[in-house]
């Protein structure tokens, strides 16, 4: 009787115990798998960081390079012309007085061409560091690009705002989406075989948006993106768009062609006035 | 008939729950479609053969015959089904052989003890519940789970495992064999047909547990969608 009382005590205790070591380690289970969760998604984090950092880096790198190459162009090749200009407005002055007329249309010939050049390497240095854009801002420098290029192309460009007054914003956030306004027109005029880009800048209390359609042959972006045919542009605008959390999205309308709509959290400049960044003055790289 | 059933029913209330609450995540295996998924398939069918099994046993139980035989076959078939679910659920292929060697070893070993066990096997009426079988089944069904554990610990392939239909699944089955385990072995000396030994309330412990399993069941199969049938 007594052995029986204990085996019944001995049974309870060992199964509550095993219980309770099952219970444990569910909760063991669920313990560990939510923490190495956190621990996984922790490195994601420092991982994207990473990229957006090297992104980042990176871009800076190019827009110093570019600022680069247009201080050399302006101040070696654009001076070393301003003085040619000069001397042959001085020798076409002697050949003017020596009467001969082959020598006065060479020299002329000359002086036209030289003027070319000038103008020449002012628009190169133009592309390459946008002045307007951090003189005047967004609307400004979309505006003059867009004369510029309907003055070479077959092309209307209608641009639209729902302001007349757009905001200055930071200097990375208005470079980004001018370099992505610009990508996405370059590309309707090389793909799309379009008669017509519309442009609207949008900005509301919390995003900016920037829309650019075309009326051309249009594309799949899903097919793209499957196909890894996504150039180096396409590529671009995501990478420019992940650096200030922005995000881009590619549509066909109904009627056909293309759009493209990038969106960006809106940063205004702090301060009154931003600082204009000079094309020709060296620019330190921030990382 | 029906008033022997009702006695029966009203003298063991825990275990008489314990059979009829296998219904419920049946019914819910039907509603939710989770049959869809080949591991839930196979607990839908163990519970169906269980359900039978189990209403068998009480019909023997109410009207005093020794039903013991279906609880001895039962174990190398409820082995084979819910180590069937883990066939599916296990990426390594070691892990699936170790299953399989598993149902057929547990099915001879069951087949010995039963002969073991019981001098006579013609003798229905004083059958024995087998000595050792049970404890394999428990010890093994507990390895084959914590085996699954560690997978899903190591694959990191579930976000959310409160949300995850086989984790209650495990669970549930994890609690009912640990419950039962030191247990198994005491029933074969504790259920005699001339001598039953009172074993007080440990006796309740794995008819708890068994229904505790089939809500942890219900509650994993509630949380099933077919729309998240690839996924799993």
């Amino acid at each position: 009787m007594q052995n029986s009382e204990e085996l019944k005590w001995a049974l309870l205790i060992a199964s509550l115990a095993m219980l309770a070591m099952a219970f444990c380690m569910i909760a063991f289970v669920m313990y560990y798998q939510k923490r190495r969760f956190e621990e996984e998604k922790k490195i994601s984090d420092i991982e994207k960081n990473y990229n957006r950092l090297l992104l980042d880096t990176a871009l800076n790198s190019e827009e110093t390079e570019r600022r680069r190459i247009a201080q050399d162009l302006h101040d070696d090749i654009g001076t070393m012309l301003s003085l040619t200009k000069l001397s042959l407005n001085q020798l076409s002055k002697l050949v003017a007085n020596s009467g001969n007329e082959k020598e006065e249309s060479i020299m002329k010939k000359s002086q036209s061409l030289v003027e070319e050049t000038i103008l020449h390497v002012r628009r190169i240095t133009r592309d390459l560091v946008p002045t307007t854009l951090e003189r005047f801002g967004l609307m400004e420098a979309i505006e003059e690009f867009i004369h510029k290029l309907e003055e070479d192309n077959n092309l209307v460009i209608a641009f639209q705002s729902n302001t007349e007054e757009f905001p200055r914003q930071g200097q990375k956030l208005e470079l980004t989406l001018y370099r992505i306004m610009q990508e996405l027109v370059n590309n309707a005029i090389k793909h799309a075989s379009c008669s017509k880009i519309d442009i609207v800048l949008e900005i509301d209390e919390e995003m900016i948006g920037l829309r650019v359609t075309d009326n051309g042959v249009g594309f799949d972006p899903e097919k793209i993106k499957e196909s890894n045919l996504a150039g180096l542009g396409l590529l671009g605008i995501e990478s420019r768009l992940a650096i200030v959390n922005g995000t881009v999205q590619y549509e066909q309308p109904a009627k056909g062609g293309s759009s493209a709509i990038a969106r960006i959290p809106v940063n205004p400049v702090s301060g009154n006035k931003p600082e204009p960044l000079h094309p020709f003055r060296r620019e330190k790289v921030n990382i | 008939m029906f008033d022997t059933y009702s006695a029966y029913i009203v003298n063991n209330p825990i275990s008489s729950i314990a059979v009829f609450i296998t219904v419920l995540p049946l019914t819910l295996t039907i509603a939710r479609r989770a049959f869809l998924d080949k591991s839930l398939r196979l607990l839908f069918c163990y519970l169906a053969v269980k359900l039978i099994i189990d209403l068998a046993m009480l019909h023997y139980a109410s009207n005093r015959t020794n039903n013991i035989i279906l609880y001895n076959l039962s174990i190398p078939l409820f082995y084979a089904l819910l180590g069937g679910m883990f066939y599916f659920k296990f990426a390594e292929k070691p892990r699936r052989q170790f299953l399989i060697i598993s149902i057929i070893g547990l099915f001879f070993f069951c087949a010995w003890d039963i002969v073991n066990s019981n001098e006579d096997l013609q003798n229905m009426r004083e059958h024995r519940v087998v000595l050792y079988s049970k404890m394999v089944e428990g010890v093994l069904m507990i390895l084959v789970i914590l085996l699954y554990f560690y997978e899903i610990i190591k694959s990191l392939q579930i976000p959310n495992l409160l949300t995850f239909p086989f984790f209650w699944v495990c669970s549930g089955l994890l609690l009912y064999y640990s419950s039962l385990i030191f247990i198994a072995p005491v029933i074969h000396y504790a259920y005699t047909w001339n001598n039953t030994m009172d074993l007080g309330i440990t006796e309740f412990i794995p008819s708890i547990f068994e229904i505790i399993c089939a809500l942890f069941f219900s509650v994993g199969i509630y949380h099933y969608s077919p729309k998240d049938y690839a996924k799993q």
